[in-house]
């Protein structure tokens, strides 16, 4: 099947050559061959020759070479690989064609416009460089419904596609009201041969804004496939001629959709009937995303919100919190079972509800990306947390099925529903993680049975995920991450984060560290190769040292990753907790940055300790850490581990809680707990000693620190 | 006996960089060098380059400028051709900071036509910088780029705008200012993303941030040394020129208050604090210089041997 549209491409190049062989004789006769031959407004002679080959073309005689070399590049055979040869072949001449059309200007009656000039290239192509112009959209040929193509081409200007149209769809559109122009940026090109137009301004913008040369073809073939994230759509049945210029297309990368049934090529031709099928498929074969400027929700929404607290009597309806049973989940799904954009309500909306409501809810947010991963989808879940405080009257607490949203009445008042919130987690969700998720959709049920449902599945994969962590271990990976996030103040300072140790801000574990290098592999996170294991021990690694080494910049010579006494990580200021040895009791003391006494058995309170122990310099027997950090299986391996522990505040036992009492019983000292002092029990190293003592604490058996 | 003395060679060179004239104008080139700063060792093909601002908003100034350039204040062009031809400008940095909304906004058409008109009247090679309002110079820098009808460089790029910026250069060949702020992993994160977008290495000068005299110029030389030390160790996304704008000297209340009288005279006081923060930039690495004050061309020029 294949094979015949190859062989009507290779048939459709003869034809454009043999037409440009005549007219290019034509106009010799006429005006001589060293008749100078040029588009108007261009700096790039016949752009698709300068950008592709080598000849240079300022003559009749320069077009002469350009067929003659397009003619070599036509062979029989019905090969694919003949066929987007056939293509390029089909590109040059119609660009010779196209330019000894405009030997006196747009050769076209209006709306058409013929050759589009660099002005409005440069001017454009910064808004292609930018993103805030997307995508390019190129339609021709014969709508079978003008209103279907109409209302496809309004939405490409909706979403700021560059439009060129060529063909009848033309007066098609014109006579629909479709608006046209660079005001709006769609382009009437002529008719279907005019096409070549839109081929020029894509091989142009590789020239002026991808830095290549005249005759770079492979750079600019390149260009034209990863960077000009173009797409065509063939509307009506197409003649050889029509094919051979879209194997031409396909040839420079773009994909080509026909509302006519033709055997496809994955990525490269589709069929769809057009319309909205049709737009999708192009703008997702080009991996086209719409950025969306402003979240179109009643509220105001932005960072400036997140720290806002909705107090009982300004809550309108409330989910989770212990009222309801609410949950959140997101999963990743392949990218045909994701229809972006769609946002599903299931359920009593807020709109019309009593004040003091409390519903359940479900949300769950599904994301499809060539660059996702079912390790991100929980660093996507987290957050959540954050998109819904953006909001002016939302609020969320917790996570997973422990979550608890707030919506205040202010936000009601508004018109704020739950379709608002769905938008806010569809919009932020592309804009945070641009690079790896190309679609999202959001389903948010308030209908009990549902939710119920919904919480069984969700939990499975609560589980599901958490086996994996267990399964994550320092041993297991070969890579760590890196965070330098924190340079800009303690400028040598490198967190190095393991699947068993977390940045010490505690905002950051292995997996953020590896979604964070997906979505910005020149960010602060970096893989990090762990190489030789010099000491598993105390968590001494070749590749990890000399990582540290050089973005310390030769002022951390070597770190153990489990050590407090020995080459510790240097600590930046954001930690959550420190560690201070206290000699007297052979042990470590644990104060939170929450702690606002200044009494411990060190002698000083968090904010003193901070002073001394931050800046990004290693001191041996001081060390900040992420709290989470204290339930790790590495947690000071060099030092003994949690049997060092000897101080705890009262509320960071509180806040690790049960968790840190497994912990304990699984190293064999199920009373440990307790036997850790807090501010209550001892504030001085002899009052803390003596209670050790008393209690018979472990550390003081274990082998000296100092 | 002799004894060798060591010699610190590196093996980076800092990417040399030109910033363009206009005919009759004398182009600005810097970079190059393979060594620090008033160090023995390395060959440094090219002075550090100090050159003026121009500003075109309306501005309370402090007194110290005042009495330098309060006459010419007004009028840009008049400022700029002064800048150049009477104290020595080697370039100039035009800040259309009129375009502002709090300093008053004016139409991104007239910053444009104030460019192309300044571009007519100095030969000299100009960076043009933004009103810093976002939502403003998004539309500025384009309208710049098409007004220029010479190439000069835009400032600035930063993580969030680059792509605008970097296109508005590319569309009509312009350079660009990288920004980044006192922070060198995003100094360099800037440069990786411009050469992401393939945007000409040797079209791009970066700004670190540069805090004035007792507002930070700690924080800019350490940065300023540590890029230049990663540059010469062979990092060559940071192996760029370095352009400091001393601006911010002038934010220091001791730099611009007339009411401390035991301080001394402000008007000495304004132009030294603005001198010694440049001073330290070129101490640290910096290859080109910003300054307000006419005196200043002339006192840090004459210390960036080298
Ligand atoms: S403290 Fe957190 S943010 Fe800072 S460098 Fe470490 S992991 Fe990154």
């Amino acid at each position: 099947m294949h094979e015949n549209l190859f062989a009507s491409c290779i048939q459709g190049a003869r034809a454009v050559l043999g037409l440009a062989r005549t007219t290019l004789a034509d106009a010799a006769g006429r005006r001589g061959k060293d008749a100078p031959l040029s588009y108007p407004g261009t700096a790039y002679e016949l752009p698709v020759a300068f950008g592709l080959t080598d000849i240079s073309v300022s003559t009749l005689a320069g077009a002469g070479n350009v067929l003659d070399l397009a003619e070599s590049l036509v062979r029989d055979g019905g090969t694919a690989e003949n066929a987007l040869d056939a293509g390029a072949a089909t590109l040059l001449a119609a660009e010779v064609l196209g330019a000894l059309s405009h030997e006196k200007g747009n050769p076209y009656p209006p709306p058409a416009v013929g050759f589009v000039p660099d002005s409005i290239l440069r001017k454009l192509g910064i808004f292609m460089v930018d993103g805030s112009v997307p995508g390019v959209a190129v339609v021709v040929g014969k709508a079978s419904d003008p209103a279907v193509a109409a209302s496809m081409v309004r939405g490409f200007q909706e979403i700021g596609l560059l439009v060129f149209l060529a063909g009848d769809v033309v007066s098609q559109l014109d006579a629909e009201g479709v608006k046209l122009g660079e005001e709006f940026k769609t382009f009437p090109l002529g008719p279907l041969p005019a096409v070549i137009h839109a081929v020029n301004f894509a091989v142009r913008a590789g020239l002026t804004f991808g830095g290549i040369g005249r005759g770079q073809s492979a750079a600019m073939l390149a260009y034209l496939a990863n960077r000009v994230k173009a797409f065509v759509c063939a509307l009506g049945p197409p003649d050889a001629v029509a094919l051979a210029v879209a194997a031409g297309a396909m040839k420079a990368g773009l994909t080509v959709i026909a509302d006519q049934p033709v055997p496809e090529i994955p990525g490269l031709l589709l069929s769809r009937p057009a319309g909205e099928e049709m737009a999708r498929a192009g703008m997702e074969a080009r991996g086209i995303k719409v950025k969306m400027v402003k979240v179109p929700i009643p509220i105001a929404f932005g960072p400036a919100f997140e720290g806002e607290r909705i107090r009982k009597a300004d809550t309108h309806v409330e989910f989770g919190g212990g009222r309801s049973m609410a949950y959140e989940l997101v999963r990743s799904a392949p990218p045909e079972e994701v229809r972006d954009r769609e946002i599903e309500v299931v359920g009593p909306d807020i709109p019309g509800l009593p004040a003091g409501t409390a519903l359940p809810l479900g949300i769950e947010v599904r994301v499809a990306g060539a660059r996702m991963q079912r390790d991100f989808e929980s660093v996507l879940e987290r957050r959540i947390h954050r998109i819904v405080n953006y909001g002016e009257g939302t609020m969320h607490v917790a996570q997973r099925d422990t979550t608890w949203i707030r919506i205040a009445a202010e936000a009601v008042e508004k018109g704020f529903a739950l379709a608002d919130l769905g938008m806010m987690l569809y919009a932020k969700m592309h804009a945070d993680f641009e690079n790896i998720v190309d679609k999202v959709s959001v389903r948010i049920s308030t209908r009990e049975e549902d939710v119920l449902a919904g919480v069984a599945g969700a939990r499975a994969v609560y589980a599901e995920r958490d086996a994996r962590a267990r399964t994550l271990t320092d041993d297991a990976v070969e890579e760590f991450y890196s965070c330098t996030l924190c340079q800009s103040f303690a400028p040598n300072h490198v967190c190095i984060v393991s699947p068993e140790r977390l940045g010490l801000c505690g905002a950051i574990n292995w997996l953020d560290g590896k979604a964070g290098y997906e979505i910005t592999p020149t960010g602060p996170n970096r893989p990090v190769a762990k190489g030789a294991v010099l000491d598993p021990v105390k968590g001494a690694f070749e590749g990890i040292n000399a990582f540290v080494r050089e973005n310390s910049r030769n002022t951390v010579h070597e770190m153990n990753l489990y050590s407090i006494m020995e080459a510790p990580m240097t600590s930046c200021g954001c930690f959550e907790c420190i560690l201070a040895v206290i000699p007297e009791a052979n042990g470590v003391m644990v104060v939170n940055r929450e702690f606002a006494g200044q009494e411990t058995p060190c002698g000083m309170g968090f904010s003193s300790l901070a002073g001394s122990v931050g800046g990004g310099v290693q001191t041996p027997g001081f060390m900040g850490v992420g709290k989470h950090y204290l339930l790790s299986r590495k947690f000071l391996g060099a030092e003994g581990g949690l049997a060092r522990v000897v101080w705890m505040t009262r509320e960071m036992k509180e806040h690790l809680g049960e968790a840190l009492r497994e912990r304990a019983a699984e190293i064999g000292l199920p009373g440990l707990i307790d036997q850790i002092a807090d501010e209550t029990v001892a504030k001085t190293p002899e009052a803390l000693v003596s209670h050790l003592a008393k209690v018979g604490h472990p550390a003081l058996g274990l082998p000296p620190l100092l | 006996m002799t004894v060798a003395l060591p010699e610190q060679r590196f093996p980076g060179r800092v990417l040399q960089v030109t910033l363009p004239a206009g005919p009759g104008g004398t182009p600005v080139t810097v970079g190059g060098q393979n060594g620090l700063p008033y160090a023995p060792e390395g060959d440094r093909p090219n002075r550090p380059a100090v050159g003026m601002e121009v500003r075109s908003g309306a501005e309370e100034l402090p007194p110290s400028l005042e009495a330098a350039i309060g006459s010419l204040a007004g009028d840009p062009v008049a400022l700029a051709r002064r800048c150049v031809s009477g104290w020595g400008a080697r370039f100039l940095f035009l800040s259309l900071t009129g375009c502002h909304p709090d300093s008053g906004g004016r139409s991104v058409a007239d910053g444009a036509a104030l460019v192309r008109e300044l571009l007519d009247a100095v030969p000299a090679p100009v960076i043009v910088g933004g009103c810093g309002d976002e939502e403003v110079d998004a539309r500025l820098f384009p309208a710049v780029a098409e007004a220029a009808a010479r190439p000069v460089f835009l400032s600035y790029a930063e993580e969030k705008n680059y792509r605008l910026v970097a296109g508005a250069a590319l569309a009509y060949g312009h350079g660009l200012v990288s920004w980044s702020p006192i922070d060198i992993n995003m100094a360099k994160q800037i440069n990786l993303l411009l050469a992401d977008l393939g945007f000409p290495p040797e079209r791009v000068v970066m700004d670190p941030l540069t805090g004035g005299l007792g507002y930070g110029l700690e924080y800019t030389c350490s940065i300023v040394e540590r890029i230049r030390l990663a540059g010469l160790s062979g990092d060559g996304m940071l192996a760029r020129p370095v352009l400091c704008q001393l601006g911010d000297a002038w934010k220091a209340r001791e730099a611009s208050d007339a009411s401390e009288a035991s301080w001394g005279d402000v008007g000495l006081r304004g132009r030294r604090w603005e001198e010694t923060t440049g001073l330290a930039c070129l101490a640290a690495g910096a290859d080109l210089l910003v300054c307000r004050h006419p005196e200043n061309v002339a006192t840090l020029s004459g210390a960036a041997w080298r």
